[in-house]
């Protein structure tokens, strides 16, 4: 009988270590070679950004880290190379800083259709490779739209923001966790694996997880 | 929020793999050294410096 190890990853579509966490643990996963069930849950890290955020995420961050735009610059560059080597080609000139809620009721919406991780993953590129938009509701509908999601009711949903309780919900378990940065894995419901980390230690974890329901 | 008023985990987990791997908190997303010397090696690899 099927039992995959289940594998409740807490993230935010504007963080950049929940991206390359995520090609990370897909590698690790791979490596491992068991079943594994992924669901993916809502963090957001900075909810009080405005939807329309007039600036680049240079900006954005040297205002909130109060960091000279020199030293904002070299940290995204560092960062973007480290994604490089994991194959992931952010385009911090294009990034769009914004509030990332709807984007998270638009992965709920996913879900409810059994699409979650498609539409995490095209979200993530969505926001670091392609330069898109992720906050507003026509760029988020265009998105579904183009993975095939029917367009009146992808609308309906997020302008109604139904599934606005189930991001509050995973918020709030998040908090219960103790979580207080992501990306953050919890494996079978009681361990915890917290950021980017290598691939071989998210196969390693899982191989100890798998062990450990043997015995 | 400092670490002094932070809520209590409700639900205990036990912690597995590196403790100071690379993760967001807020809006600070730092890069652990390890990483950086990661870049620097790759860089040194590509004759880039």
């Amino acid at each position: 009988m099927s039992n995959p190890i289940k594998v409740d990853i807490w993230s935010d579509v504007q963080c950049p270590w929940c991206y390359i966490g995520k090609r990370k643990f897909e590698a690790g996963a791979s490596e491992f070679g068991g079943e594994v069930e992924v669901e993916y849950h809502s963090f957001e890290l900075a909810p009080d950004t405005p939807v329309d955020f007039d600036g680049t995420p240079v900006d954005y961050l040297s205002q909130r880290k109060g960091l000279p735009i020199d030293q904002v610059e070299q940290m995204l560059e560092r960062v973007t190379g480290i994604a490089k080597s994991v194959g992931l080609d952010y385009d911090y000139d294009h990034v769009h800083q914004t509030n990332t809620v709807i984007s998270h009721e638009l992965i709920h919406f996913a879900k409810s259709k059994g699409r979650q991780l498609e539409m995490k993953e095209r979200l993530l590129d969505a926001y670091f490779v392609r330069g898109e938009h992720v906050g507003r509701i026509p760029d988020l509908v265009a998105i579904a739209v183009e993975l095939g999601f029917d367009e009146a009711e992808v609308t309906e949903a997020l302008e109604s923001h139904r599934f606005l309780p189930d991001v509050k919900a995973d918020v709030a378990l998040a908090q219960e966790y103790g979580i207080q940065g992501v990306p953050f894995f919890v494996i079978d419901g009681k361990y915890g694996v917290s950021g980017a980390q290598e691939a071989s230690t998210f196969a390693n974890v899982l191989a100890q997880v798998q062990s450990e329901r043997v015995v | 929020m400092d670490a002094a008023t932070l809520p209590l985990p409700v639900i205990k987990l036990e912690l597995l793999g590196d403790a100071s791997a690379a993760a967001c908190e807020g809006d600070s997303c730092a890069i652990p050294d390890h990483h950086l010397q990661a870049v620097v090696n790759r860089k040194l690899d590509e004759d880039d410096v």
